[in-house]
Parts: C-alpha cells; sequence; structure tokens
C-alpha cells in the first residue's frame, strides 16, 4: 500500500460520499454542501492525475461560481424542505436503472484492454497546454467564447421578466 | 387500274362513311346515293382489278398481287396496312361488292320513311368497307381489325330498332357471343406471330409449311383461330347469336347474316387452310365435327321455328355448317363455290322474305298463306333460291352441294358422308315447308291477304338480279364456261388448294343427292300442304321432340344459367374479396391500425420531464448491455 | 502505482450517482446538480485517458477544460430558465412542467 494508493482511496471516497450526500440528503442545502465537497474532491483527483492546472480551474470556476450560481438558485425559488417533495415518484425504478448501468460500464472497463497504456502517469506539461489551446484547438476555444456570451445573454433575458422592463 | 389498285375497293366506301357521318343529314334524301355511289364504284372497279388477276394467273409461279404500306414499325416489330388479291379473294370481292349493291338499291325502298334512314346508310357504308378490307387484307392483324369492325357494324345495325327490347338485346348477345370467339382468335394470331415474327398470312402460310411450329403448338394456335371463325359463323356452340340477329331490318340480314360477315370465318380458314393442314389432324377433324352438329341441329330448328326470318337464319347455319364440312375435307374449292353461289341465293330469300313483311307486317308464317296469287315475282325468285337451297338440279346450289359431298366422300370415312346426305332429307323438308306455308295453300289470316301486295320496283328488280346467279352460277364449275369468260377453267381449276381440280360429274353423288333432296321436298310439300294436317298430327304424336326444336333444344337456357350461376357468381365472390378483404381489412384496416397505434402510443407522453430522462436511461443501458453482449 | 482502471470505475460510479440523482429527484436546481456530478465524472474520464494514454497531445485535458467552460455555461442558462418556471408556476417542482402531456 503505497502513500499513492492511500491518496486515492480517499479522495476516491471523499468524492463518493459527497456524490451520494448530494442525491439523498432531504435538505436542499445540505445538497449544495455535499456538492461542494464532491467538487473540491474531483480537484484532488485531478492533482492525482498530475494536471494541476485543471484542479485549479475546477476549484475556481465550480467551487467559485457554480456553487453559488445554485444556491442564489435555491434562495430564489424558496425551495421547501418538505420531504414528500425531495424523492420522486420513480425512485425505486431509477435506482434498478443507474446500478445496471454501473454493473455494465464496470464490467466493460475492466474488460477491456487500452491501446499504449503506460504503468506511470505522465506529466503533462501546462506549457503545452497553453500552446494546444491557441493553435490545433483555436477554433474550439474562439466557439466556447462565443458560447459564454450567448449564455449570458440568454441568461439575462430570460431571467429579466414581464414587469414592463 | 389493277391489282395494285385494290385498295380503292374498301376505300371509297370508307371515304363515303365519313362523307355521311359528317354531312349525311344535310344532304338531299341523307345521302342513300352516296352510299350506293360509293358501293357501285367499288363494284365496277372490281372488274378492272379481275381483268388484271384473270392476266396474272396465266403465268405459274402467280400467287397474288397488291400493294402495302408499312404501318407501325419499331425493332423486329411491324404491321402493315397491306391489300392482298388471290384467286380466293377475287371471288369474295365479287360476292361482297354484288350483293351489297343489291341490298343497298333494295333498302331504299325497304328503308323509307325510317326516321334514322340516314344513319342506315351510314353504318352501311363502313360495314362495306370493313368487309372489304377484311377480304384484302394481307396481314392477320388487320383482317382481326376488320374482323372487329364488321362485329361493331353488325351490333349497331342489329340493334338499329334499339327502341325495340328484344332488339337491342339481340345485338349484345351478337357482339358479346363473336367475341369470345374473337378472343381466341386474337390468342392465335398473336401464338402464330411469335414463332413466324410476321403478321403477313403468306409468310405464316410458308412458315408453317416449311415446318416452323411445333406440332401441338400449331395445333393449338390454328384451334384458337378457329375459334373466332366458330364465333362469327354461328357454328356450334355460338351459334345463337344467328337466329336472333333476325331482330335487324331485313336487307341488314340479307347481307350480313347471309352473304358477307358470316362467311367470314369461312373465309379465314380458307385462307389459312394450308396452316389448318400442317397441324395434327385433330385439328380439322375439330372443325368437321362441330360443322356436322351445326348442320344437323340447325335443320331441326329450321322444322320447328315459325318466323320466316328465323328458318332463313337456320338455313344460313345450316349451310355454314356445310361450308365448314368442306374445309374439313381439305376442298377449298367447294367451300369457296357454295360461298359463292350462297351470296347470292341466300341474299335473295332473305330479300324475298323482306319482300313479304314489307307488304304484309307479318313474319310468322302461322298468319300467313297463299301469297303466291298476291305477289308473283316475289314468289318466283322465292321458289328458286329455295330449290336452291334444297340442291335441286341444275340450279347453283346443286352443284355447290355436290361438290362438298365429292370433298367429303374422298377425304372421310363413309360415315361423316352418310351423315351428311341425310341432312339432305331435313334440309328439303324445311326449305318445302317455309315455301309452303308462306306462298301456298289458303291464307290463314284473309286480313293481312288482303293487304299484301307485290312489291315495288326498286325492290323486285335486286330479286330478280340475285335469281339469275343463283340459278346458272352453278355453271361456273364446267371448265368450258370458265374458258369462255377468261378464267383458267371451271372453278375448281381457278380456286384450289393443292392441285387444280378439273370439274368431273359424279353421277352416283348428284343421283343420291337429288333423290336425297327431292325427297325431302316431296315430304314436306306431303306435310304441310292443305292446312299442314299430317305435319299437326305428326307434331301432337311427338310433342316433346317438337317442343325441344322448338325451344332450340335449350341451348340459350344452359347458357343463360351458366353466366347467372357461374359467371356472376364469380363476380360475386370478386365483389366480396374487393369489399372485405381490399377495402375493409387492407385500406380501412391499415388506416384504424395507425390510428389505433397512435391513441395508444399517445398515452408515453407523459409530460413529465423525470418519465422522459428515465427512458433516456433505460434506453442507453439496452444499448450497454447490447454492445457488451454482441463484442462477447 | 495506480492501474487506469480505478479513475475509470471511480468515474462510473460517480456517473451513477449523478445519473439515480436526476432520474430520482423532484426538484429541478437539485437534478441541476446531480447533472453537474454526472459532468464531473466524465471529465475525470478524460482526463485519465490523457495521463495514461497519449501525454504528448493531451487532448484529454483540453476537453476537460472545455466541458467546465459549456458546463459553467449551461448552469447559468438553466438556473435562469429555473427561475422564469418558478415565475410562472410558483414552483420549481419538475412534475408541474407537464404541459406537453397529451
Amino acid at each position: 500500500m503505497t502513500w499513492e494508493e492511500v491518496i486515492f482511496y480517499f479522495v476516491a471516497a471523499l468524492t463518493v460520499i459527497g456524490a451520494l450526500g448530494v442525491v439523498l440528503s432531504r435538505n436542499v442545502v445540505h445538497s449544495a454542501l455535499f456538492l461542494i465537497v464532491a467538487l473540491i474532491a474531483v480537484a484532488g483527483v485531478f492533482i492525482l492525475l498530475a494536471s494541476e492546472f485543471l484542479a485549479v480551474a475546477q476549484i475556481l470556476v465550480y467551487g467559485g461560481a457554480v456553487t453559488i450560481l445554485i444556491l442564489f438558485a435555491m434562495m430564489l425559488t424558496r425551495v421547501r424542505d418538505l420531504p414528500a417533495q425531495m424523492i420522486g415518484r420513480q425512485a425505486p425504478i431509477a435506482a434498478v436503472a443507474a446500478g445496471a448501468f454501473m454493473v455494465l460500464s464496470t464490467i466493460a472497463v475492466v474488460t477491456t484492454e487500452f491501446p499504449g497504456e503506460s504503468e506511470n502517469i505522465n506529466v503533462i506539461d501546462v506549457n503545452s497546454i497553453g500552446g494546444k489551446l491557441f493553435t490545433t484547438y483555436a477554433a474550439p476555444f474562439e466557439i466556447a467564447s462565443l458560447v459564454l456570451i450567448v449564455a449570458l445573454v440568454g441568461a439575462i433575458i430570460l431571467a429579466r421578466g414581464e414587469e414592463g422592463e | 387500274m389493277g391489282m395494285e389498285e385494290v385498295w380503292l375497293l374498301p376505300a371509297i366506301p370508307a371515304a363515303a362513311f365519313v362523307v355521311l357521318l359528317l354531312v349525311g343529314a344535310y344532304l338531299p334524301r341523307r345521302g342513300d346515293w352516296v352510299a350506293i355511289a360509293a358501293i357501285g364504284a367499288s363494284f365496277v372497279l372490281f372488274f378492272f382489278v379481275l381483268a388484271d388477276l384473270l392476266d396474272a394467273v396465266k403465268s405459274e409461279d402467280f400467287v397474288g398481287g397488291g400493294k402495302s404500306w408499312t404501318w407501325v414499325e419499331f425493332k423486329d416489330f411491324h404491321i402493315d396496312l397491306g391489300f392482298f388479291v388471290d384467286e380466293i379473294a377475287i371471288v369474295m370481292l365479287l360476292v361482297v361488292s354484288f350483293v351489297s349493291l343489291m341490298v343497298q338499291i333494295y333498302s331504299v325502298a325497304y328503308m323509307k320513311g325510317d326516321p334514322r334512314y340516314g344513319w342506315y346508310f351510314t353504318v352501311m357504308c363502313l360495314f362495306v368497307a370493313s368487309m372489304l378490307t377484311l377480304v384484302l387484307a394481307d396481314n392477320l392483324l388487320l383482317m382481326y381489325a376488320a374482323w372487329e369492325g364488321v362485329g361493331f357494324c353488325s351490333f349497331l345495325l342489329i340493334g338499329f330498332w334499339w327502341e325495340k327490347r328484344s332488339a337491342s338485346e339481340a345485338a349484345k348477345k351478337a357482339f358479346i357471343t363473336t367475341r369470345i370467339g374473337d378472343v381466341g382468335f386474337l390468342i392465335g394470331i398473336i401464338l402464330l406471330w411469335r414463332e413466324a415474327g410476321t403478321f403477313n398470312i403468306q409468310e405464316i402460310i410458308h412458315f408453317a409449311e416449311e415446318g416452323g411450329y411445333g406440332n401441338t403448338y400449331l395445333t393449338i394456335a390454328v384451334l384458337l383461330l378457329f375459334g373466332g371463325a366458330v364465333g362469327k359463323s354461328g357454328q356450334f356452340p355460338l351459334h345463337v347469336w344467328l337466329p336472333d340477329a333476325m331482330e335487324g331490318p331485313t336487307p341488314v340480314s340479307a347481307l350480313i347474316h347471309a352473304a358477307t360477315m358470316v362467311v367470314a370465318g369461312v373465309y379465314m380458314v380458307a385462307r389459312m387452310l394450308p396452316v389448318f393442314v400442317a397441324a395434327d389432324p385433330i385439328a380439322l377433324d375439330v372443325v368437321l365435327i362441330l360443322a356436322l352438329i351445326t348442320v344437323w341441329i340447325s335443320a331441326l330448328m329450321g322444322l320447328a321455328a315459325t318466323d320466316i326470318k328465323r328458318v332463313i337464319a337456320y338455313s344460313t347455319l345450316n349451310s355454314l355448317g356445310l361450308m365448314f364440312v368442306a374445309l374439313g375435307s381439305h376442298s377449298v374449292t367447294a367451300a369457296m363455290l357454295y360461298l359463292f353461289v350462297h351470296g347470292f341465293f341466300k341474299a335473295m330469300l332473305f330479300l324475298g322474305s323482306g319482300a313479304v313483311i314489307h307488304a304484309t307486317e307479318k313474319q310468322d308464317v302461322d298468319e300467313l298463306g297463299g301469297l303466291a296469287k298476291k305477289m308473283p315475282i316475289t314468289s318466283i325468285t322465292f321458289a328458286i333460291g329455295a330449290a336452291a337451297m334444297i340442291g335441286i338440279i341444275p340450279l347453283s346450289g346443286f352443284w355447290a352441294k355436290d361438290e362438298v359431298l365429292t370433298a367429303t366422300d374422298h377425304h372421310q370415312n363413309i360415315i361423316v358422308y352418310l351423315i351428311l346426305l341425310a341432312s339432305l332429307v331435313v334440309t328439303g323438308m324445311y326449305m318445302a315447308r317455309l315455301y309452303i306455308l308462306t306462298f301456298l295453300g289458303e291464307p290463314k289470316d284473309h286480313h293481312v291477304y288482303d293487304h299484301a301486295h307485290e312489291a315495288e320496283p326498286i325492290m323486285s328488280v335486286p330479286l330478280i338480279l340475285l335469281a339469275i346467279p343463283a340459278a346458272i352460277g352453278g355453271f361456273v364449275v364446267f371448265h368450258e364456261v370458265g374458258d369462255t369468260l377468261g378464267f383458267p377453267g371451271g372453278f375448281g381449276e381457278f380456286v384450289y388448294f393443292d392441285e387444280p381440280e378439273k370439274f368431273k360429274m359424279h353421277w352416283d353423288t348428284a343421283a343420291i343427292s337429288t333423290v336425297l333432296a327431292g325427297g325431302g321436298a316431296l315430304a314436306g310439300w306431303f306435310a304441310w300442304s292443305n292446312g299442314a294436317a299430317i305435319a299437326t298430327r305428326v307434331r301432337e304424336t311427338f310433342s316433346p321432340i317438337a317442343t325441344l326444336l322448338s325451344n332450340r333444344f335449350y341451348i340459350d337456357e344452359l347458357y343463360q344459367f351458366v353466366i347467372n350461376n357461374i359467371i356472376i357468381g364469380l363476380g360475386k365472390l370478386i365483389a366480396w374479396f374487393d369489399r372485405t378483404v381490399v377495402n375493409d381489412t387492407g385500406v380501412d384496416g391499415s388506416a384504424g391500425l395507425g390510428y389505433l397505434a397512435g391513441n395508444e402510443l399517445k398515452l408515453t407522453e407523459t409530460g413529465k420531464i423525470p418519465n422522459y430522462a428515465l427512458a433516456i436511461a433505460a434506453g442507453v443501458v439496452v444499448i450497454l448491455t447490447l454492445f457488451l453482449v454482441l463484442e462477447a | 502505482m495506480i492501474p487506469l482502471n480505478h479513475f475509470l470505475v471511480l468515474s462510473t460510479i460517480l456517473f451513477s450517482i449523478g445519473m439515480y440523482g436526476v432520474l430520482s429527484r423532484r426538484n429541478a436546481v437539485l437534478i441541476l446538480m446531480s447533472v453537474e456530478l454526472m459532468l464531473q465524472a466524465v471529465s475525470i474520464n478524460f482526463v485519465a485517458f490523457a495521463a495514461y494514454l497519449d501525454p504528448e497531445k493531451a487532448t484529454g485535458i483540453i476537453f476537460a477544460v472545455f466541458v467546465i467552460v459549456v458546463a459553467a455555461a449551461e448552469v447559468g442558462l438553466a438556473l435562469a430558465m429555473i427561475l422564469r418556471f418558478y415565475r410562472n408556476r410558483q414552483t420549481a417542482n419538475v412534475d408541474e412542467a407537464d404541459m406537453m402531456k397529451w
């Protein structure tokens, strides 16, 4: 049991607990907090995979912006904590479906031979990522900015409301 | 002007038809003179063609002359508009053009005052044009087209007085019955064409003689071809339309149903006889058997019929049967000779009966009698015609009948010969009966008798003109007569099948036939004269047979039964199928299925998003499973 | 050394939990959070592949970057829509959005 593995299992457990908290909690705000836990844990996984840049970006965007957005939405829509409303009617079937999916995917993953698999986690150079972003993936990069603008404008229009504005 | 211009013969009446169709109503006298002039012109042109033919016949390898235009041509399929005249055709041409002319002149008086007077002559022109095309056609397809053309004109003319229900029914019956035969005819034509690659008659004959067709194939084709003749020429079992066709005006009966259209079948078979002979002998056996049946049943039915025109119609069937017996015995000479003289005396018999009808307004012999005193010309010419029909020497019918008997004697076995001889007796009886009941004895209805008068000249002159060839037309068989007229010899040396047949008097056949025919006539005279006392007693004694004969052997009832039950039953079955299976199940059903599906499937549109999301998840699971299973 | 499989299994588990959340939660905001979980799982997958199989091209990481971008945009828009919906129906309960029913 190397240190790496220990850390890995710890971070993994954290992620899973956070995820379970999100979907099973009766209290909405608790769910939001569990989400933050899960997101931070995923950032940890990224660090384990030697992509620090991504981990930092993850914390910044998700842990910061997205979570705040969600909390705001919860406030504005005055989500009630009634238990009856929390868990939907098709929960059992959903559990079955999700469970089936997990089992099948795991089988798929475990039985596949991935080509070019190396034993080591290789360090990925941040410089090269930046370079790639502006050369090979320049087009998606620009389009991504367009997407953000569209989302911005769209959100403003949608949320503006009808009261004579 | 010669054989090359023979196409003018049908063309001129065809042009007259178009003229009459378009402007006939506005011409003086409704244009009857146009029709007569056109047919007269054809008759005159005939002589030019004849002269040219007689000249050409002198050369050894003469087959025929004429002219042909290509009508439809693509790849290896072509149809010609071709006209061809040879010895057989020229005989027909004479009959058709002469009798047509006589009938048209006669019709001027007979049809006078009829509201559709002009239409009569219009259709008559079309008929003459079609008939001449049929005779002169050099390929089977053109002949078939003309065949249908004369059938159509026959339909129009039989149903000329269509206000009368029986007339329109008769026209329908004639058309449908002949149509049944024509289907076979067309299939036969196609079969012949398929192997030979041509519709041209001479080429098909050549092909058949060379053995180009398989034996069974050719026999079937030829029998189908004969089917058309069975319909058109009233052979058993398609003879039923001819007696009913008497609903039409009498000149129509004289021209179409005696001299010309009904013998089209004989003409066609005579033309195609080399092909018939090349087939299996069973083909001509079928021809012979049907002809013999026709000869006998028509004679028996003629004995019982009471309408003048009906009796003559049965005698026509009788004669047609004889012509086919001749053809079945490989004798084109006998068949064509009989056709030739028959055209004259039968047309004359009809026209004579027409004179009687025109004068007395009555057709039933039970209401006539003693007219000989009042209508001498009609009576004498009728007697000549009847005697020719019976076959009394030296009238034309005798020579023709003798030729048929001789052919049967030489080519068939003795039983056929005897059957034929026996029929002569019955022929003598029914013709004598007709004459006696109409013209002799005491008038049965004095009112009718008083009213009767001789026919006017326009009607009686054609009668006399037809009586002449009816009387002496038979002498053309003699070599000396033919030679004098410019022919290569007697009839048998002009029109023949294999070899020219110089006429030889067969005294034994002549004697037997005369005795039998005369005996029949005498028996008839005994039975029906003096108020038909003996005949009435015989009829009462054998009343079931008499009923059978007067009901025409119930053949019509049988056909009607078949049509009602089988054909209409089949129609009902198909209608049921269409209604239930195709419509209800197929059309309505598939529409209903769509509606049902939609109605049930719409319930999946719950509108609830979680449901849809679940569906997506379930789908992903299924696909994943499939992938894993198939991969493994 | 941690084998690649471990990361992949982790991402599978995460994804399934997210899927369960999407299917069983009633509140729209909660559903959105579950969707975020699923997106995270996917990102882990991509980055794991990039790290183990193809470090030079680093495609996986670029992809994960874009996933973050798009996810952020999507969350913004989705929440705007939820606000809208809430204003109309006075509830964020997803079961109430059934006007497309037959």
